[in-house]
């Protein structure tokens, strides 16, 4: 109970830090707003009213501490550019960066564990070498260097033209999958080189402990130390990997991959938010993002607990 | 730990290592030939026609403005070293002033502080982070070096941390203190020396991390504004690869490509080589 109470301390703590730093930046040192919001021809007093709306005339930690109350009562005000409550928006197109990153995150992350489980257990051979060369040549690759190649190649007459180009019209499981390919298999080919670099590195270091060692001497088969030795050792760095490339992966990665295939996913309206200067939109999606991640480690800091009872 | 010459002596027998050493050195002579007005000086004429092919005149043909398209990369080699360096020295002074202060006094408010921030920064999106810090400084140039060296170093901040605690306990450190040397003294003259090898593949580690960056938040139009560099090639060619025309593309990409592959077989070497596990080999 110690330990929840402290890591929910600990959790609270961050939401203050990340609240604070996107509040300073976006709402404190952010542009004035008052002339978005005024008509032409304003006079000084409507003026001021405007300004007292935006809580101009306001101190500081007034001002913070109604961002917060925006943020955890979902409050947020309504968009600049098209005036639609910013709730509502995100109620839209959340679902939809769910539904198009969430295979390619658990593709990719799948699929690193597999080669980087297979580099390890035959470390120094061929194999080895094979999955590093083929990690270091993804390291080096750009993210969008992988879309645009994977689109000529796959989307368009010059190459195999099998699937569309960019949008989401996606009304049954046939034309999910149309659309998700291709943004799917870009995310994979993106993370597969560090994923597998990571996990080869997580598996080699627990099969180098001496009880595996013993384990192996008392005769334990092959499939019973992997399984009950190393893959349940390596719960812990495996989770954390996991949880703390959510915020880089799937967020990240959804700005780059919807703005690119127009996709309408909460990628696509950060994106907007960024080139218009949309404040309202912006400020609720980083303020919210970040409070989320912050909520996930939570969850994940708990859930170490029950992977592993030593954790204290 | 392994001592600094036996980290040389290793590298110098890594093959892939020095052929990673081989491609950066060929890039930075480029870099240096844009600095010294040597190279690719005619990068924003718009001398030719509209996409030609690659030929005599333009080595990679031209883009849609008829602008020289094998000019253009070549420019960029300075542009991404200029990130690069600017980034990487940046966030890893940082991470190790930041690290060895919380490594130092582990575990009382000074630690705790720096750990809070690092948990800040790295629970907030990156390039949400970015989009922030360019609304907050209103498209300043520096606002994408601003960004990456502000969420960069808790990486290397993490690493000295760490290895200050290990260095810290040792006894030519405990006999400092014992002849009275002052604090900063012994940390910055004594441990932080020791965790140079850290600081080492951490630059290079930001070095590759900063220029595939600066590609993505050039397309996303918060990179780069003026000049050119391999991103806003890269986003210039988004369209004109559906239109057939390659060439802008492949001449961005495959640079990118060759110099982040040599900045990654050279980090790599330099982790295997002060990998103390790796010894005995």
């Amino acid at each position: 109970m110690r330990y929840v109470l402290s890591k929910i301390a600990h959790g609270l703590l961050l939401v203050l830090g990340v609240t604070l730093i996107s509040f300073i930046l976006m709402v404190w040192f952010g542009p004035d707003q008052t002339y978005t919001l005024v008509g032409k021809n304003a006079n000084p007093q409507q003026i001021a009213e405007v300004r007292h709306e935006l809580g101009y005339d306001q101190p500081f930690a007034k001002r913070y501490a109604d961002y917060v109350a925006q943020l955890f009562t979902l409050n947020l005000g309504a968009s600049n550019s098209s005036g639609e409550p910013v709730s509502r928006i995100l109620k839209r197109t959340v679902p939809v960066t769910l539904a198009l990153m969430l295979p390619g995150f658990i593709l990719g992350n799948v699929l690193g564990i597999a080669l980087g489980l297979t580099a390890a257990q035959h470390r120094g051979r061929w194999t080895d070498h094979l999955i590093n060369g083929f990690s270091v040549t993804g390291m080096s690759l750009s993210f969008l260097v992988i879309i645009i190649v994977l689109q000529v190649l796959l989307s368009t007459p010059y190459g195999l033209n099998l699937f569309p180009v960019r949008g989401w019209q996606v009304n049954d499981p046939g034309s999910y999958l149309k659309y998700v390919t291709v943004p799917t298999l870009s995310l994979i080919l993106v993370t597969l080189g560090y994923n597998t670099r990571f996990y080869r590195a997580v598996f080699v270091e627990e099969s180098g402990k001496d009880h595996i060692r013993t384990a192996r001497a008392c005769g334990a088969s092959a499939a019973a130390i992997l399984w009950k030795h190393v893959l349940k050792n390596s719960l812990v760095p495996v989770m954390t990997r996991i949880m703390f490339s959510i915020p880089l992966i799937v967020i990240s990665g959804s700005l780059l991959i919807e703005s690119y295939f127009g996709i309408p996913g909460i990628g696509k309206v950060t994106f907007d938010a960024i080139t218009s200067g949309d404040q309202p939109v912006l400020k609720a999606v980083v303020g919210l993002t970040a409070v989320a991640f912050v909520l996930i480690q939570i969850l994940t800091d708990l859930l170490y607990r029950l992977v592993d009872p030593r954790i204290s | 730990m392994v001592s600094d010459s036996r980290i040389w002596r290793r590298l110098k027998n890594d093959r892939a290592g020095l052929a990673g050493l081989l491609i950066v050195s060929v890039f930075f002579l480029l870099a240096a030939g844009v600095w010294t007005g040597l190279l690719g000086q005619n990068w924003s004429d718009a001398s030719g026609g509209r996409w030609e092919p690659p030929g005599k005149e333009f080595w990679f043909g031209t883009n849609l403005l008829g602008q020289d398209i094998f000019q253009r990369s070549i420019y960029s080699v300075r542009t991404a070293f200029e990130v690069g360096m600017v980034v990487s020295i940046f966030s890893t002074v940082l991470g190790a002033a930041l690290g060895a202060l919380a490594g130092w006094y582990s575990d009382t408010w000074i630690d705790h502080a720096i750990l809070w921030l690092k948990g800040v920064l790295d629970s907030i999106p990156f390039y949400l982070f970015v989009a922030a810090v360019a609304y907050a400084l209103q498209g300043q140039d520096w606002a994408m070096h601003v960004a990456m060296i502000a969420t960069f170093w808790t990486t290397t901040g993490r690493l000295v941390r760490a290895e200050v605690m290990k260095i810290k306990s040792r006894e030519f450190v405990l006999s400092a203190r014992a002849i009275g040397l002052p604090d900063p003294l012994i940390l910055f003259r004594h441990v932080l020396p020791n965790t140079l090898h850290i600081l080492l593949i951490q630059t290079t580690i930001a070095f590759v991390a900063a220029i595939k960056t600066e590609v993505i938040l050039s397309f996303l139009g918060l990179g780069v504004h003026d000049g050119v560099s391999w991103g806003l090639m890269l986003a210039e060619s988004t369209q004109e690869v559906l239109a057939g025309h390659f060439s802008n593309f492949l001449a961005a990409s495959l640079m990118l490509f060759v110099l982040l592959m040599g900045f990654n077989l050279f980090s790599d070497a330099l982790q295997d080589a002060s990998d103390p596990k790796q010894a005995a080999i």
